[in-house]
């Protein structure tokens, strides 16, 4: 999960567990296994978050396989944002 | 240190005003000018995502394009007229977006390149802009202008990874998009020194300077992925590898690097406009004259 803190919304200043986006990771050996969500099914974002993800994972030293569960129930609100995430979103300008 | 910004009409020469208004209507055209230019490509994604990442590309454009018509109308000109009562030819883009894109390799490629000129040109004045309203108004436009990028280089790797045919097809866009793109920042500064944008500070770079900015953050991109531009490093500085300006078949778009021209040929070629400029800005007038036409009748 802190490896994916380092993952950013391109097009907000805040990274994906802040936002809640990352609803489980599961280490198994090589594998690691996600559970990501997204504040909207036509997320723009969303081919680009991805890869973003799965190239982060691949990173952890004995990470060979990253698999991408994409979950819509429950869905994402607000209430999802961490603190950091409502403090990051509120400096920029925006009302959460 | 805090620097004293200029907020309001009142605190402007007439000078001032003239050279901001028209440094706002040129960032204005280009961004809106870019939604039609992009929804041609990205009609033709290869997948729903895609298609939903180009539409949400040119959503961004047109918020950003009514920012800038948004603050023109705060100094006075009727932004209806500014979008939808001028003549094509009289729209302050640069030239490239009057060549079609036709593809979404094309579009991907615009996003890199492109974007990646309107990030170079949109930041300089985000830092520098003497007005207030404008460069807070960039904050936001900065950050999905990253965006845009973001989407073109992740498209460029994945396509040069791939090889064969898929390369190909993307150096065949860079082939012609690349000298567009470095032509984007305007005559060379030994031509055009002085700048009342300068002065005025609405932007702190020359347009080489600009141009260089540019090209330290492509020219090395394309490099690390295996893609081909003619150009390359040289101290601290990066160099062209064909003559600066040469001669552009927009029909063909094809450039002829043995064929070295003068910037008064390339400023006929600009001041005639290119192949799409018309049916570009056709594609948003139209529909509301139609609409007009209809509901002045009902």
């Amino acid at each position: 999960m802190t490896a994916l803190t380092d993952v950013q919304d391109p097009e907000m200043p805040i990274n994906i567990v802040d936002l809640g986006l990352v609803y489980g990771v599961r280490r198994d050996g090589p594998r690691v296994d996600v559970d990501l969500t997204f504040t909207a099914m036509g997320c723009p974002a969303y081919d680009l978050l991805l890869g973003d993800v799965r190239e982060r994972l691949l990173q952890e030293p004995g990470v060979e396989e990253v698999r991408i569960r994409v979950v819509w129930d429950p869905p994402w609100t607000s209430s999802r944002l961490t603190q950091d995430g409502r403090d990051a979103l509120q400096m920029w300008g925006l009302a959460v | 240190m805090a620097i004293d910004l200029i907020e309001a009409p009142s605190e402007m020469s007439g000078d001032y005003l003239k050279e901001l208004k028209h440094t706002l209507v040129v960032s204005g055209d280009t961004e809106l000018i870019s939604a039609p230019a992009y929804y041609l490509a990205a009609q033709r994604a290869p997948s729903i995502n895609a298609f939903m990442t180009g539409i949400a590309i040119i959503q961004d454009e047109l918020a950003h394009a009514h920012i800038a018509y948004h603050i023109l109308e705060d100094l006075g000109e009727d932004q209806e007229k500014l979008i939808f009562s001028r003549d094509p030819k009289s729209f302050r883009y640069p030239y490239a977006f009057d060549v079609p894109l036709e593809d979404w390799t094309e579009l991907i490629v615009a996003n890199a390149f492109y974007d990646q000129a309107g990030f170079c040109l949109l930041g300089d004045i985000h830092e520098h802009c003497s007005y207030g309203p404008w460069k807070r108004g960039l904050n936001k436009v900065m950050l999905e202008e990253n965006f845009h990028l973001r989407n073109g280089r992740n498209w460029m790797k994945k396509m040069s990874a791939a090889g064969g045919e898929t390369k190909a097809d993307l150096q065949r866009a860079v082939d012609w998009m690349f000298p567009l793109t470095v032509e984007w920042f305007g005559l060379p500064d030994d031509l055009k020194m002085h700048s009342k944008q300068l002065e005025y500070k609405l932007k702190g770079k020359t347009n080489d300077q600009l141009r260089q900015w540019w090209l330290s953050l492509v020219v090395p991109f394309c490099e690390e992925n295996g893609v081909q531009v003619p150009a390359h490093k040289e101290g601290e500085d990066f160099v062209l590898d064909y003559p600066f300006p040469c001669t552009f078949d927009a029909e063909e778009r094809r450039w002829d690097f043995k064929d070295p021209c003068t910037w008064d040929d390339v400023l006929v070629r600009w001041r005639a406009r290119g192949p799409r400029n018309a049916e570009m800005v056709a594609m948003f007038q139209e529909e509301f004259h139609t609409f007009r036409k209809a509901h002045a009748n009902s």
